[in-house]
């Protein structure tokens, strides 16, 4: 699981439980949120959010909850943010994106540039779960989340994308 | 006889006042150039003071506190002479470190107003401030950047509330409606209710409820609903109880 996670400072903070009534507060607020939320996912690598039972909604410590309407703003807030994605139809469950697509395409790429992989092929298994991405933000990334990263980079011009036997044997060539 | 005595009297005293005044000119004269002279005196010692411990002023805070007092009363500051000799024997200048440090508690002050309102504690600035670094920041050199950074309009000022020092960063003016519900805050557990408001400073529940809309929509104040209750919290009180906390 890797080390302890740190809860910041305001989780703490009483009001934070409380979805704030003025709109200012309330936009800091659910930043903080989303900032708590994908760093945990992030740290313990969970890439799904069942949102009446994750842990975070509330803090036994100051007895303080966040209650369901609160959970589904805080939650409609990951998704409106692209931090999100519902995977059921009844919006119960969540992917959590660690990064959105935009943000990986520039770590894969920097990746290839700082490990001499411009112009040469890897594998898209390679790319997840090969050495050489040790301690990268897409070790262990869903295929998907990859192939869509992969995409913004294929639209760049930055790499092209060769069909292999299984889709885990698919080759990225990075320009 | 008694005109006659009079008008000489008259006519003598008129010359002795003249007398008296020309005196008094030449003495007070003596003595303000005696008071200008001790002045100029004690100003060279100073300076070599200054040259002499020049290090001790750049980097030991207390010592630098001391020395500002010493040159307080002769009218002599420091910070604001930067092409004088100051500058030159303190080296970049005392003033350059405090418009630093202003610098960087208006930082400080820019980065956190969204949680707390633009109001937050000296000693939370310290605190922000000395984390990481080998120099610490004296608590007694904040108000001075402070009141460097007021110059500059924003609003930037400081407040006595109850007792610690705040740090005001935005414009809104705090009458002594929220200075009181501040206080109270303060004296408790760091947040209130209206009832409380109400009770303990003899106000109608309109007059709390006024004060704590104002508090709420500047975001000095966040709303924790509590088993139907409404508390309210301020991010600058609760981080200084909390930071005190955590220190003893």
């Amino acid at each position: 699981m890797g080390d302890s996670f740190e809860y910041p400072d305001f989780y703490n903070f009483p009001p934070f439980f409380t979805i704030q009534p003025v709109l200012a507060t309330k936009e800091k607020q659910l930043d903080l949120w989303r900032d708590l939320i994908v760093r945990y996912h992030t740290q313990y690598k969970l890439k799904t959010l069942k949102i009446y039972e994750c842990s975070l909604w509330s803090n036994d410590k100051i007895q303080r909850s966040l209650n369901r309407e609160e959970v589904q703003i805080v939650a409609d807030n990951l998704v409106a943010n692209g931090h999100g994605e519902w995977i059921d139809e009844s919006h119960t469950t969540l992917r959590v994106l660690w990064r959105k697509p935009e943000e990986l395409a520039r770590d894969v790429y920097e990746w290839a540039v700082q490990n001499g992989n411009i112009g040469s092929v890897c594998t898209l298994y390679e790319l997840h779960s090969g050495e050489d991405v040790n301690g990268m933000s897409f070790e262990g990334l869903d295929e998907e989340l990859l192939r869509r990263a992969l995409a913004v980079l294929e639209n760049e011009g930055k790499c092209t994308i060769f069909k292999g036997d299984t889709s885990e044997e698919d080759g990225i060539k990075f320009f | 006889m008694s005109h006659r005595r009079r008008g000489v009297g008259v006519g003598r005293s008129g010359a002795a006042k003249k007398q008296f005044a020309k005196k008094a000119d030449e003495m007070k004269a003596t003595s303000l150039q005696s008071a200008l002279d001790t002045v100029e005196k004690l100003r060279v010692k100073l300076q070599e003071f200054a040259k002499d411990h020049q290090t001790e002023i750049q980097d030991d805070p207390a010592f630098r506190q001391q020395f500002l007092q010493m040159c307080a009363p002769l009218g002599v500051d420091p910070l604001v002479s930067r092409r004088s000799f100051w500058s030159k024997t303190l080296g970049v200048g005392m003033g350059d470190y405090y418009f630093e440090l202003a610098v960087k508690i208006a930082e400080v002050c820019f980065a956190t107003r969204s949680k707390n309102g633009g109001i937050i504690a000296v000693s939370e600035i310290q605190e922000i401030l000395s984390r990481n670094k080998k120099k610490k920041v004296h608590k007694g050199d904040i108000p001075i950047a402070v009141n460097k950074l007021k110059s500059l309009g924003g609003g930037f000022r400081i407040m006595e509330i109850g007792t610690t020092s705040m740090i005001v960063s935005v414009p809104t003016e705090l009458d002594s409606d929220h200075v009181q519900v501040f206080s109270l805050a303060e004296s408790g557990e760091g947040c209130i209710t209206t009832d409380d408001i109400a009770t303990q400073l003899g106000w109608n529940q309109e007059r709390a409820d006024r004060v704590m809309k104002l508090l709420l929509s500047e975001g000095m104040a966040w709303e924790d609903k509590y088993h139907g209750v409404s508390f309210y919290w301020f991010p600058s009180v609760w981080k200084e109880q909390r930071q005190a906390e955590l220190l003893s």
